[in-house]
């Protein structure tokens, strides 16, 4: 008799301490990822799993690195596109007959400007083009981590790399071409 | 982690709180907007660029391509000064408005992020004005 006391007892304690476990494991979860901007230097993960910064040094180093990441991005893109212009060889004419508004024969041309398939050049553009979308991923995801400093970073430096890249590029470029 | 209808959202910033239907109204015009700024900064980087290639006397752009020869053929070294000046300067503009471009275009980003369908919709359909807007002033000079 004494047991069946004892035994009933206990049991309203612990429903209370579970869900208070629960409710701090619950927030915990929750915070991990930030859905708002914050300045901060304490763990703060970063693309890779062992790759968590903790302090100030840890924090500059991290800013450099993607400061020249997005800088890297800009360049590459330039550097495509001035790729592109040179290797595009193969211009085909394709005149064919249209008809005209009084019953005349018009000559419509088609102007076609490509490069090969198996070509070197065209391979290459795929190579670089994969590293493009890879880079601009990264550059995503580290602007996802919503640190304030990486942010700054990926902006800086791709205000810098446009700087320093499109210098020369605006003088010699078609203005006619769309904007990317 | 999926796409929810919902009228409680934060964006952003920690100030940038939505609990009402009101507020979401708002914060999707907000949103839109920003959308819509979006597409107008890519029209008017390359209007820039066109306008100062044009303002910019031409003698101006071919020494800027050969700057590796000693000195240049002109005799008014003074006047190219100022306008290797005025051409640093239109650059460096150039170089601002793209950090503002890539910094809204991450912000529209993040707004996605939140898998709030209302943001989503508003993100779409101010890119969608913006470029009905906007594009069409590209060929116009």
């Amino acid at each position: 008799m004494n047991h069946s006391h004892h035994s009933v007892a206990p049991p309203h304690h612990h429903p209370t301490t579970a869900t208070a476990h629960s409710h701090s494991g619950g927030d915990g979860h929750m915070m991990s990822m930030p859905m708002t901007f914050y300045f901060g230097i304490k763990d703060v993960e970063l693309l890779f799993s062992g790759l968590v910064i903790k302090t100030a040094g840890e924090m500059a180093g991290a800013f450099v690195a993607v400061f020249l990441l997005a800088m890297f991005y800009e360049g590459l893109k330039i550097a495509r596109e001035s790729l592109l212009r040179k290797s595009q060889v193969s211009i085909r004419y394709n005149s064919m007959p249209v008809p005209g508004p009084n019953g005349t024969i018009l000559m419509e041309t088609h102007k076609t400007v490509g490069q090969q398939m198996l070509s070197f050049p065209h391979l290459l553009q795929t190579v670089l083009h994969i590293i493009q979308v890879v880079i601009s991923y990264f550059l995503m995801l580290i602007f996802m981590t919503y640190n304030g400093y990486l942010c700054i970073a990926v902006a800086a430096g791709a205000g810098t790399g446009y700087f320093l890249f499109s210098w020369k590029k605006a003088v010699v470029v078609d203005i006619t071409e769309h904007c990317h | 982690m999926h796409f929810i209808f919902s009228d409680e959202v934060v964006l952003l910033f920690d100030f940038w709180r939505v609990h009402s239907p009101a507020g979401m109204a708002i914060s999707v015009a907000v949103v839109l907007l920003l959308a819509v700024l979006y597409e107008g900064i890519k029209v008017a980087k390359v209007k820039l660029l066109r306008h100062a290639l044009e303002s910019l006397p031409i003698p101006t752009s071919q020494q800027l391509m050969e700057e590796t020869d000693g000195e240049s053929a002109s005799s008014d070294s003074l006047s190219v000064g100022r306008s290797h000046l005025r051409w640093f300067l239109c650059h460096f503009g150039q170089s601002l408005i793209h950090v503002t471009q890539v910094v809204i275009g991450y912000f529209m980003m993040l707004a996605v992020m939140s898998y709030n369908t209302w943001i989503f919709l508003g993100v779409v359909v101010g890119s969608a004005v913006g470029y009905y807007l906007a594009y069409p002033l590209l060929s116009m000079i």
